[in-house]
Formats: C-alpha cells, structure tokens, sequence
C-alpha cells in the first residue's frame, strides 16, 4: 500500500523519497515530495502534463540526497524505446552487457532469445530496430529491461505513441512479465494502468496526494478537477 | 530522366542568357567571351587546363580528408566533456572567423609556395564545420536515451563508442557534405596567394595577358571539379549515413 512518507512507517521500502524539491536547478521547484514504494508494489502515478512526473522518474534515476534507493538494478521505459539501429533485436536486448564490458556467454544470448519469445517477437532476433513496428519495438525494450533484472521498473507513459489496441496488448503483456517486480507508471490517462494497477498517486504543485483507488479514481470528478482537467 | 533535365535545365538556360548578352550588347571578348569561344578555348587547351585542374583537385580532396579527419578527432577528444568544449570552443571559432585571405600570407611564409599551404588553407576551411556538427552530433542524444542507457551502468568509454559516436556519425557526415562545397576556396585562395600551378593560379596569369577566355574556361572547369568533389561525398556519406540515421 502506498501513502504519502508521513503517514505510514518505513517498513523495508524499496524507495525512500524524503521531501525532495522536484524541479531543475535555478528555478522554483514543482513540488516537494515524500513518498515510500514497498518491494512488490504497482502504483500509477498521476498529473498534468508539466508536473513533474517524468522529472520524478529522471531523479529517481539520477539520484538526490533525498532519496534512498535500496537497489541498482532499476529499468526504465520511455517513449522511444532507445534501440540502436545499426545493431540486431539481439544486440540490443544485451546492450547493457556491451555498455558495462561484460562478456556475453551462452546463457545470457539463451536468456536474451528467451526473452524475445515471451514478449512475442521470437522470429526477429536478427533484424535491424528500425524494420519493425512501434508496438514491436517496445516490446523489445521491455525484454531489454527485463534481461537486467532489474527489481524497480519505471514506466513514463511507454506506450502513448501506440494505438489504443495496441496499448492494450503491451499493458497485457507487461502484467503478465512484471507481475513480481516494483513498478511505478507514469501516464496522465487511467485507462493505461486498467486491469493491472490498482492504486494511484497524483502528482500536484502541493505534492503527492494519493493513495487512491484506481477505479474510484476515474469516476471522481474532484481528482479530475486536480488534474486542470487535462484527462 | 527528370533528374538529368533538372541538372540540365538550368545550365542551358544559364548559357542561353550568357550567349544572348554576348550577341545583344555586343560585348567585347576581353570583357565577356562568347560561351562558343570558351568552349573552343576548353577543347584546344585541355592538356594545358587538366594539368591545372589536377593540382587543384588534389589540393581539395586532400584538404578535404585531412580537414575531415582533424574536425572528427578534434570533436571525438572533446565531445565528452563540457569543460573542454568551453575551453576549446573560442579557438575553434576564431579558426573559422578569420578570412582565409588574411592568413594566408603566412601560411605561404611558414609553408612555402607549394602543396603544403594550399592543403593547409584548404584544411582550414573544412575543420571548424565537420567539427560543429560532429559536437551537435554527440549534444543530439535525446534525453530519454541517456535516462534508459543510464539505468544499464554503462561504463563511460563504453557509452561514447558504442552509443554516442556513431549515433554522431550522420551529423559529422552533414558536416562533411558541407565543407565539400567550401573546399574549393581555400584551394584557389592559396593559389592565388602564391603558388607554381593550379586553377587559380592559371586564372591569374589568363588574367594577366587579357586572355579572358582561358579565365572563363578555368573558371567552367573548376566549377565543375566542385560539383563533382561535392557529389561524390556526397553519395559516399549517404551510403554511410543510412547505417546509423533512423534513431528508434
């Protein structure tokens, strides 16, 4: 269960954020937020456009002194997928091998091939980023999140780009894959985080107000209304 | 077809307007040669004019490469790090800021009246836009990238050559494509200046005996050695450009 930092005690948090001052250097910030993530949880983080949420993500990243992240394995989906286009699928589902200069055995690529069957794409290991669809090529970064392992996973509004049918088939996918990880979504629309979050938090200039329930949440006009209507 | 009527159309319309100005005003041969006694100038002086038109092509291509290389290295050793873009960039800038003509003259005093000047000249001129955009390049990682490449631990050095060079590469190609077509001037500066041989150097001495003609047929020559240099780096850095463009 997520609640704002006050309210409950710490109890083996994954992430600890302590009054942090969301916002770029030299300039007022967004908000200030505490807020504390347990292992295991999947929480929807909610806001206007501009509010600070992928800001939120990027610190987290990043790092601060107001914040306490009990693992390195963090991955991060965005957008753009990041795929290098001059590389293979494979290539790049082991691209965080290749950046730290590790050495690739048998079973990372076994794992790698592996991971490109259960996202569905077991027949393009060896064609280039650029030749497959939007919705393929999330899916190959999502295999690339996945082969590290990583125990948090922050999603900032991953498949906004993609058509709704689409979007529902990757939000599918992703509970089934992400089913016993740590994850925060960023979105401005509740729809992505149907079926498969079930608590929200909404990011505003006065801080992080939340937890609420995700369904209650999409017939509450008052939280609407927080939002500057931008649903 | 429409690609080489494209080319062609201008260019006949351009001599089309030159012979009728020639033919209308009845303008002298030392002022403004008929494009028919230019091209009779080309035809009958061609081993004297492709000697020329040699030393100068050497003198582009060379300056080109070398020019090319320097801008990439220059922009590789500096493009990691901030600080040493800020304490290098004012160099870089002045380098290019300077007319070639005023510098000159000392190039031919430290480097002689020979290939070297020329190839310095002309190096000069190709280094600061390769370098531009080959930095622009490595600024251009959107910041969603490096947020996702961060999350991976790379290792900076890994990060650099496997990531932000060749994702650099287009950028430093557009720079390349540009300074083909800014080539030819240091070239034909440096011959100007002082040299024993190419284009410029002919066009000074035509110039120099009223032969006015010899002039136009260098200058034809020469602009056609620029579209040539221009389109074969051009077609050399598409075939490399299309490896690395399309960012996913």
């Amino acid at each position: 269960m997520t609640k704002a930092f006050e309210e409950i005690p710490p109890n083996d948090p994954l992430l600890s954020i302590d009054k942090l001052n969301l916002g770029y250097q030299g300039q007022p910030p967004l908000a200030t937020i505490s807020w504390m993530i347990q292992r295991g949880q999947k929480v929807v983080l909610l806001g206007k456009s501009g509010s600070g949420k992928s800001t939120l993500l990027d610190t987290i990243i990043r790092g601060s002194s107001a914040i306490q992240c009990r693992t390195l394995r963090v991955a991060y989906l965005s957008q753009q997928p990041a795929l290098l286009p001059w590389l293979s699928i494979l290539d790049n589902v082991l691209l965080g091998f290749k950046l730290r200069g590790e050495k690739i055995l048998t079973q990372h690529r076994e794992r790698a091939r592996q991971l490109l069957i259960d996202v569905e794409l077991p027949y393009f290991k060896s064609q280039k980023a650029h030749q497959l669809s939007g919705g393929e090529r999330s899916r190959v970064a999502i295999a690339r999140a996945l082969i590290e392992d990583a125990d948090l996973v922050l999603l900032d509004e991953p498949f906004a780009a993609l058509d709704r049918s689409t979007k529902i088939q990757m939000a599918k996918l992703c509970k089934q894959l992400l089913a016993n990880k740590t994850v925060i979504l960023v979105t401005h629309d509740p729809r992505d985080a149907e079926d498969w979050f079930n608590e929200a938090m909404v990011l505003t200039p006065g801080g992080l107000k939340g937890p609420f329930d995700i369904d209650h949440f999409k017939n509450d006009h008052a939280l609407i209304q927080t939002l500057d209507g931008d649903l | 077809m429409s690609r080489t009527l494209a080319i062609l159309a201008p260019v006949t319309l351009l001599i089309a307007i030159w012979w009728s100005v020639v033919t209308f005003f009845d303008i002298p041969h030392f002022i403004l040669p008929a494009p028919d006694r230019v091209a009779g100038v080309l035809f009958n002086r061609l081993g004297l004019i492709s000697i020329h038109a040699t030393t100068t092509a050497l003198e582009i291509i060379c300056g080109l490469l070398l020019g090319s290389l320097l801008g990439f290295t220059v922009a590789c050793l500096i493009g990691d790090s901030k600080r040493l873009q800020l304490i290098t960039m004012p160099a870089l800038i002045i380098s290019q800021a300077l007319p070639v003509f005023a510098i000159a003259p000392i190039l031919m005093l430290w480097l002689g009246y020979g290939f070297a000047s020329k190839l310095a000249m002309t190096t000069l001129i190709v280094f600061f836009p390769v370098t531009a955009s080959t930095l622009s390049g490595f600024r251009a990682l959107p910041s969603s990238w490096e947020t996702t490449f961060r999350t991976l631990r790379p290792r900076r050095a890994k990060l650099f050559f496997l990531v932000r060079l060749p994702l650099a590469v287009p950028y430093s190609l557009a720079g390349v494509r540009v300074a083909a077509s800014v080539a030819p001037i240091g070239a034909i500066v440096g011959e100007w200046v002082g040299s024993s041989g190419g284009l410029g150097y002919l066009m000074l001495h035509a110039n120099a005996r009223g032969q006015t003609d010899l002039m136009f047929a260098a200058l034809v020559v020469l602009c056609a050695e620029a579209l040539l240099i221009w389109s074969m780096t051009n077609w050399l850095s598409r075939r490399f450009d299309q490896k690395y463009a399309d960012t996913v």
